[in-house]
């Protein structure tokens, strides 16, 4: 009943839902493509290229465990994927061989192996034994047997008898193509080395990347025979995770991110909706309080309402989520763009996610429209009879309460904030606090606005007219000025916040790094030992230092790390060591940065990148973690252990050598660049951050949409008022001088209030994450933040005033409400 | 005759303390049911507060009011809701209606929130009586403002009300409009036996009542019964002295 009536309403009054209708879209789409995010980090699947081939594979378990005391008498095995692959020992092969029903057992190892100077993209290198795992067959020329004999792929258009460099850990060497396959594969390049070749090349003695195992029927006896070791079993789909270990944590990784990023956009959407519904709400009251007199309970008003809030989120979370399913494409193809995660993850299209968007969506506008309807529905039946346009004097108790509790809401959560030193735990904490702490802004907005505008009251009556009359309105009109600044300083909040988090973390970091960093040159990216080699016996090279980024565990915990040689450490690092020495760091040893947690001499068992559990003591502390990692290793443990033994740099302590001599010596190794340490530190900026900038271009351009809707709503509202002013004699350039003037308020006191509710939050992230209470905010880009949000409060007050302004003022004051 | 609404010393005080203002004090009067009431005063007089007390739109300080048998001062908000949309009609000044409605169904609107059937013979007959007969489908905005007033008066009367309030119901019309409109308020105390309460300063509009209550100051400070223009003029200036 209270649904028809509601559905009259929307029809006639479309453009008063416009606001709550973007805004809603907005949100169900955020939410559908992060929903599906998410879904394809449970539910994706990276399918399998090279071992497509071979029916069962065998290999290292690609997970780490550990066990977690539930409680006294239950314990849980938690698992996170590992982000390099676990070889096999080479042992399970004949193992294999012996199972009954077993036709054949293929063994393969595998090597980043380049043709030319490609570095970065996916190119492996393996013995021609394993070509039967896909199977390659050569379409020309023969299999290779020497060393220095190779086959390519289809697709590296090379022919039988051409000679290439080829780039593997060992360092750059020249081969001769003696066969090119028939067959190439989507989303890697391989090379096929002579069998004994492949094997030293790989390292792994003893060990297997992979076993390919025929027939497809004997899975479940291979499953048996290997009961009780540390081999896993890998079948159809599956296999895909052996062969592309990173794709796991590219998952997991995309399950948090669309978490994050759809619960911000939600708590965003109830503010901007709850906004949206109390500006309309207020733009009607004449007529709602016409209904209570000639009859309508305060509970059919409410009901009323909110059966509005629920068409209209119906249909806008309806075509939202619709195009969700395109913003999540976008979204897959932009963060495998960027490298966050593999190419070769398709986006996991199901109906869950829309539908869960349009559920949430239902329920924000529900819940946002009983928040603004407890209010509206107050209103007195007596305020219809004369002028319906006055605003009820009371003090909403309970507003001020909710307030109060958001405002201590806001507290514990920054003191909170203030104590988490993992990007794991601050990344989806920041945004929430900044949000408690607008939702205090938002329901404390009247008496803050009115506060405000005391205060700048004398200013804005300098200016004679239009100031005059912009401060007599904010004055009076304190809720709906408090609903216009809630959206733009939400908007300049979040902007500052997840921005500023962002420049504080890797100024953070890049300052570390540069102040530990003592090298004269750093040679990057990608390189092989082999380059190391040749600088190092230059004469006037004091020390070579190679370093390898990589990632160990402690129990299912990840750890940044860093692999450097030992060797004349002191000279091209300074970690700023606090106890012990950095100098004993070797293949039992570790270092680890001050407030991980162990202390100097104890020993710390963890897992390496490929899962392979080492336990080593600690020799040092040091305290440039930000710009170094968790733990310091040796080289020579970690690269034994990794899927790319390639350098991420290698430092050079060499005063007295200039840049053309190391150029000279390295001209061997196609692809190195020399670099100076400011120039290498600055450029060496990952792809996390790229993807972080995504995720705040959403949530700030979702912000900025309300900032429009709520200005648009709030402008178009006052055709009558501005009607008044022009027959009274206001020039239309006066009407919207004074109207520029509320803008410029409005943007002065929620930049304000967004800079304080972000300073707030910056000053507690960075006192976690970093350690230093300072956050680092670069001044142009926070000047540009706040010109927008300047720009975006003229713009949209200027443009609808315009409109409002074109009827004729005595038809404009004709208009009902 | 019976009254259809009787105040008994209702005083209502606005505010606390030393702002406390007092918009009516201690009114006792009788409202004839089948009578045409008009309610006259200055502005100030405390003449809307006395028609909010009656109509159960407010709540009055002190005293009681009673439409009928029920005692009106001690109801809660909801309780008068539902009162006012099964035993009270209204006919405001302006912004009657509801503009996302037609005719039909602003008219038909406190049914709906009551949820009672509409009975249709009754709905023609009054669509008929106020002339809107064939408007019955048109919105708010496509009627004069005469024709908005007949439609709030239809909608005032299709619950068979025991009393229809009006508040200025003419002051925003044109003299010729205007005079349709009290006709027609005329004709449904003469014809339908409604009973009628109307608060104005038009003495035009009061002498179409069969009583006029004079208000100065919160107090009924005299009555006329039938009324003429002339009469009604002379007395408001006096009363406007008399106040002095």
């Amino acid at each position: 009943m209270m649904l028809g009536l509601a559905l009259s309403t929307l029809r006639h009054r479309k453009a008063g839902f416009v606001g709550a209708f973007v805004g809603l879209f907005c949100a169900a789409a955020l939410v559908s493509s992060c929903g599906m995010l998410m879904d394809t980090g449970l539910r994706g699947v990276v399918e399998p290229e090279r071992y497509v081939g071979a029916p069962v594979i065998v290999s290292g378990d690609q997970d780490v465990r550990a066990e977690e005391r539930k409680s006294s008498t239950s314990t849980k095995t938690k698992t996170k994927p590992l982000g390099d692959r676990a070889w096999v020992a080479a042992s399970v092969a004949d193992r294999l061989r012996a199972v009954p029903g077993v036709r054949s057992v293929v063994t393969e190892v595998d090597l980043p192996a380049a043709v030319g100077a490609a570095p970065g993209a996916e190119s492996w290198g393996h013995g021609w034994e394993s070509a039967a795992l896909t199977p390659f067959t050569l379409a020309s020329g023969r299999a290779p047997e020497a060393d220095g004999e190779i086959v390519v792929d289809a697709a590296a258009r090379l022919a039988v008898g051409a000679t290439t460099p080829l780039r593997t850990p060992a360092g750059t060497g020249v081969y001769r193509v003696v066969g090119v396959t028939a067959q190439s594969l989507p989303h890697q390049s391989t090379v096929f080395f002579g069998t004994a070749e492949a094997r030293r090349l790989a390292g792994h003695d003893g060990q297997y990347s992979a076993i390919g195992v025929y027939p497809a029927g004997v899975a479940p006896a291979v499953v048996d025979a290997l009961r009780g070791t540390a081999a896993s079993v890998f079948t159809g789909d599956e296999r895909g995770r052996v062969e592309f270990p990173g794709a796991d944590t590219a998952r997991t990784r995309l399950i948090s991110m669309g978490a994050a990023l759809g619960g911000t956009s939600l708590l965003v959407a109830v503010l901007v909706v709850a906004g949206t519904f109390a500006l309309s709400g207020q733009r009607r009251q004449r007529e709602l309080a016409l209904l209570r007199a000639i009859a309508a309970t305060p509970r059919q008003i409410r009901a009323m309402i909110g059966g509005e809030a629920l068409v209209v989120s119906a249909v806008a979370g309806t075509l939202g989520a619709a195009a969700g399913i395109g913003l999540a494409f976008w979204l897959r193809d932009t963060f495998a763009g960027l490298g966050a995660i593999p190419v070769n993850l398709p986006l996991v299209v199901g109906p869950f996610p829309p539908l869960v968007a349009v559920a949430a969506t239902l329920a924000a506008a529900w819940a946002a429209a009983r928040v603004s309807a407890r209010r509206i529905a107050a209103i007195r039946p007596v305020e219809a009879l004369g002028d319906a346009a006055m605003t009820p004097p009371r003090v909403p108790v309970l507003r001020l309460a909710a307030g109060a509790v958001a405002l201590a809401g806001g507290v514990v959560m920054t003191v909170l904030l203030s104590t988490i030193r993992t990007e794991r735990g601050s990344g989806p904490l920041t945004p929430v606090t900044t949000l408690v702490w607008i939702t205090a802004v938002a329901l404390l907005g009247p008496p803050i606005a009115r506060g405000t505008v005391a205060a700048l009251g004398p200013a804005l009556r300098l200016s004679r007219i239009g100031g005059w009359l912009a401060a007599a309105n904010l004055r009076t009109d304190a809720r709906r000025l408090a609903g216009v600044v809630t959206s733009l300083s939400l908007m300049v909040g979040m902007a500052c916040t997840l921005l500023f988090a962002q420049t504080t973390m890797a100024h953070a970091r890049g300052a570390e790094a540069l102040a530990g960093n003592r090298a004269d040159y750093v040679l990057g990216t990608r390189i092989g030992s082999g380059a190391a080699e040749d600088v190092r016996w230059l004469p006037g090279v004091r020390a070579v230092t190679e370093v390898l980024h990589t990632t160990v565990w402690t129990g299912v915990t990840s750890h940044s790390a860093q692999a450097v040689t030992p060797a004349g450490l002191s000279q091209t690092l300074d970690l700023d060591v606090r106890a012990g020495s950095i100098d004993r760091l070797a293949e039992d040893t570790v270092a680890v940065r001050e407030g991980l947690g162990p202390g100097l001499g104890d020993d710390v068992p963890l897992s390496l990148a490929d899962g392979t559990p080492v336990t080593l003591r600690v020799v040092a502390v040091y305290g440039r973690g930000l710009g170094f990692g968790d733990l310091t290793l040796a080289h020579d443990l970690v690269a034994r252990h990794v899927d790319v033994p390639l350098n991420d740099s290698v430092l050079v302590a060499a005063p007295t050598v200039d840049r053309a001599t190391l150029v000279g010596a390295l001209r061997g190794e196609p692809g190195v660049a020399v670099l100076d340490r400011i120039t290498a530190v600055s450029a060496s900026s990952d792809g996390g951050t790229a993807v972080n900038y995504v995720a705040l271009g959403l949530i700030v351009g979702f912000a900025a949409i309300s900032v429009v809707n709520s200005l648009t709503m709030s402008t178009l509202g006052r055709s009558r008022e501005f009607g008044l002013l022009r027959l009274v004699g206001t020039t239309r350039r006066q009407v919207l001088r004074m109207l520029a003037w509320e803008a410029g308020t409005v943007a002065l006191i929620a930049t304000v209030l967004g800079t304080a509710v972000a300073l707030a939050t910056l000053w507690a992230y960075s006192t976690g994450m970093t350690g230093m209470p300072t956050p680092y905010v670069p001044l142009p880009s926070y000047l540009s933040v706040v010109a927008v949000a300047a720009a975006l409060a003229l713009v949209a007050t200027a443009l609808p005033a315009a409109l409002a302004l074109r009827t004729r003022p005595t038809d404009a004051i004709g208009v009902g409400e | 005759m019976t009254d259809a609404v009787t105040m008994d010393v209702v005083s209502k005080v606005y505010g606390k303390g030393r702002n406390a203002v007092a918009a009516l004090r201690e009114v006792s009067i009788g409202l004839p049911r089948g009578g045409f009431t008009a309610v006259m005063g200055p502005s100030g007089s405390g003449k809307s507060t006395f028609l909010h007390c009656a109509a159960g739109l407010d709540r009055p300080t002190a005293g009681s009011v009673r439409l009928g048998g029920t005692e009106l001062a001690t109801m809660s908000e909801t309780q008068l809701t539902v009162l006012r949309r099964a035993r009270i009609g209204f006919v405001f000044q302006a912004f009657n209606l509801v503009p996302s409605l037609t005719v039909t169904q602003n008219i038909t609107l406190p049914l709906r929130l009551a949820g009672t059937p509409v009975d249709r013979p009754w709905l023609a007959g009054i669509l008929a009586r106020v002339g809107l007969a064939d408007r019955a489908d048109h919105r708010p905005a496509q009627l004069s403002g005469g024709q908005q007033q007949r439609v709030a008066i239809a909608r005032a009367l299709v619950t068979r009300p025991e009393v229809v309030f009006g508040d200025e119901p003419t002051g925003a019309l044109d003299t010729m409009t205007a005079r349709d409109v009290l006709t027609l308020l005329r004709e449904t105390v003469d014809q339908l036996g409604q009973t009628v309460v109307m608060v104005t300063h038009d003495p035009v509009a009061a002498s179409y009542a069969d009583t006029v209550l004079f208000l100065a100051d919160g107090h009924i400070v005299d009555t006329m019964a039938a009324p003429s223009p002339v009469a009604v003029a002379d007395r408001m200036t006096r009363l406007g002295a008399w106040v002095r």
